[in-house]
């Protein structure tokens, strides 16, 4: 064992930094299994079981039945079908979710970040207090929203109605062209706090000495802005932008606590169709295709990003 | 704009009169500043303070047609009720604790485990598998739900904790192997390879030295499966039915009784069960930062 071990050193020594350390692979295998059975079991294994559901005609209980992409069909090409108009108003009400919530929580992220990177007084209590609603649980404030939004007695309303400002409570969230802004803005309030804390490590990569200089040309604050922050900041926008498309796209609380989909459907994002197909209308070949449909862009994002965060590794 | 709202310390208003300060180069940003920075100080306290003040004023004051934004009257009949032996939420908060310790717990040692391998021994596909943690991590679970679900059905570990637990190593384990492959890559080698000389195991060499070393990254690995597991939904939703397994989050919409909100009850359920996270983000700052650069956050 000593012998081998001197062996390894002196044969190592002249070799680059990492292999130095050994080749016991067996190790490397052993260390690793555990959370490689997780990625390909509870992972992998999942999504591979989800296209081979989505090629079934398969209800909860029951046994599926082979249909090829019989499923595909009815909510892409199948206009007779009850599925197609609800499928392809999933697809317009998650893109306009997924938008509207990117460009509120981009607006406020950069407005926080760029005050908390001034020279404010007792900037730390502001930082902290401004990331609160990350810390908050996402059901915590989508049901503190709903409250707020009310008929009844909610606050807005009672505020608005004593203000003499409405005479009958506003319907935030049972109004089909109000409900789906009332739910993003209860969305961008709990997602912000990402966006200030990447944007705020981004303004901080940010040398100095570049403001010092065009301060010294004359460039006033909106000049600095547009001509250094805005184009040093984009490859932390990109990053940004794209992992909270995946994350917003996908999440679920708001649209169901909030409105569960309605009023008419115009909330019903797809993550929230397939819930409803799979949990209540018991179709697990319908709500396995409904995300799977979707999966090409997830995948690209991925792709792109994962690309991203290994390289930055190095 | 960031670098040039910055005052000038001898300039305060007080000192040389409002309108002569905001005549002063760039004084007017500054101003906008902290206006906007009061604007979103409400923004951001007014949904917190909301809940923690409904869940502590009575029904009638809830329901009276004018509004008081501060309670006239305190009371801690919500908190009572719903922590009394007729509620089911003790248990609820009981079974959350179970499944984000037991996943913290799970992912943090699988994270070290996989994390030095992959940062520290070379051998056949592991680039492959780095890859692959990082498509895990992204993975979105709404395509992963309808399959975990007909997974744990036919495993019986449905309205199960453990099959929760599972679901839960989805996406936390992936995340720590990767936080703490970033750190495990900025520990000094020479201190292993002493250790190695001196005879030590490898195994040893990870639970001696690199563990120890790694605290900090260990606390932001832990803290976010902790925080994520806690606060999770979808998985929770559809995994569980029974009152009796559910976590809080689930268990919270059970405050809904047909078209009757008991909102006093609930909103004492939602603070009580925002305080662990809130917490741990208050104290641990620091490290809930650093994990949030490593891109740890789902916002």
């Amino acid at each position: 064992m000593a012998l081998l071990r001197t062996a390894e050193r002196t044969a190592v020594s002249a070799a680059p930094r990492t292999s130095r350390l050994g080749r016991d692979f067996w190790l490397g295998y052993a260390l690793t299994l555990p959370a490689f059975v997780v990625v390909v079991g509870l992972v992998a294994y999942p999504l591979g079981y989800a296209f081979w559901l989505s090629l079934q005609d398969i209800k909860v209980g029951g046994q599926g039945q082979f249909i090829g992409l019989g499923n595909y069909a009815r909510l892409l090409l199948d206009s007779e079908s009850r599925i197609y108009g609800l499928f392809w108003n999933s697809v317009k009400v998650t893109a306009l979710y997924t938008a509207g919530a990117l460009a509120g929580k981009f607006i406020i992220g950069m407005i926080s970040a760029i005050i908390l990177h001034s020279q404010i007084r007792a900037r730390h209590f502001w930082r902290t207090l401004l990331f609160i609603p990350w810390a908050i649980p996402a059901v915590v404030s989508a049901f503190t929203w709903k409250w707020i939004y009310n008929d009844v007695n909610g606050v807005l309303n009672t505020l608005l109605t004593n203000l003499g400002l409405v005479e009958r409570p506003i319907l935030f969230l049972a109004d089909p062209k109000l409900a789906l802004w009332s739910v993003l803005i209860a969305a961008i309030w709990q997602g912000s706090p990402f966006w200030t804390m990447t944007f705020l490590a981004g303004l901080q990569a940010i040398p100095r000495e570049l403001y010092e200089a065009a301060a010294i040309d004359g460039a006033n604050p909106l000049q600095q802005y547009f001509r250094i922050t805005l184009p040093l900041l984009t490859p932390v926008i990109t990053v940004t932008v794209m992992l909270s498309a995946i994350w917003t796209s996908n999440a679920i609380q708001y649209v169901y606590i909030l409105t569960n989909g309605g009023p008419a459907n115009v909330t019903e994002t797809f993550p929230l169709l397939a819930y409803h197909e799979g949990m209540t209308a018991y179709d697990l070949g319908i709500a396995s295709a409904i995300p799977l449909v979707f999966f090409p862009i997830f995948a690209i994002l991925i792709y792109f990003l994962t690309r991203r965060m290994l390289r930055q590794e190095g | 704009m960031a670098e040039a709202i910055r005052p000038v310390e001898s300039s305060r208003p007080g000192e040389r009169g409002l309108i002569l300060w905001l005549t002063q180069k760039n004084r007017a940003y500054y101003l906008v500043g902290y206006l906007l920075l009061l604007a979103l100080a409400l923004w951001t306290l007014f949904p917190v303070y909301w809940q923690s003040a409904t869940s502590l004023r009575a029904d009638v004051d809830l329901f009276s047609p004018t509004v008081t934004l501060v309670p006239r009257v305190l009371t801690g009949e919500h908190y009572e009720k719903i922590l009394g032996p007729s509620y089911p939420f003790l248990r609820q908060l009981r079974n959350s604790a179970v499944v984000a310790v037991a996943t913290t717990v799970v992912s943090t040692l699988l994270g070290a485990m996989a994390g030095y391998a992959l940062t520290r021994l070379r051998f056949a596909g592991r680039t492959v598998l780095a890859r692959l943690l990082v498509y895990a991590y992204l993975a979105p679970g709404t395509i992963l739900f309808i399959p975990l679900f007909v997974m744990m059905s036919r495993l019986g570990l449905r309205d199960n904790l453990v099959g929760l637990t599972l679901a839960y190593l989805t996406f936390t384990v992936p995340f720590a192997t990767w936080m703490l492959m970033g750190y495990f890559r900025t520990v000094p080698i020479e201190l292993e390879e002493a250790a190695l000389i001196d005879g030590a195991s490898r195994w040893q060499v990870l639970w001696r030295i690199m563990v120890p070393l790694s605290g900090p990254a260990l606390v932001v690995a832990a803290v976010f499966a902790f925080t994520l597991s806690w606060n999770e939904f979808l998985y929770a939703l559809v995994l569980l039915q029974k009152q009796q397994v559910m976590t809080a989050p689930v268990g919270l919409a059970a405050y809904v009784v047909g078209d009757q909100y008991y909102w006093g009850q609930m909103m004492a359920a939602a603070t009580i069960m925002s305080l662990p996270p809130l917490v741990i983000y208050l104290f641990g700052q620091r490290w809930v930062i650093a994990g949030w650069t490593a891109g740890a956050v789902k916002d």
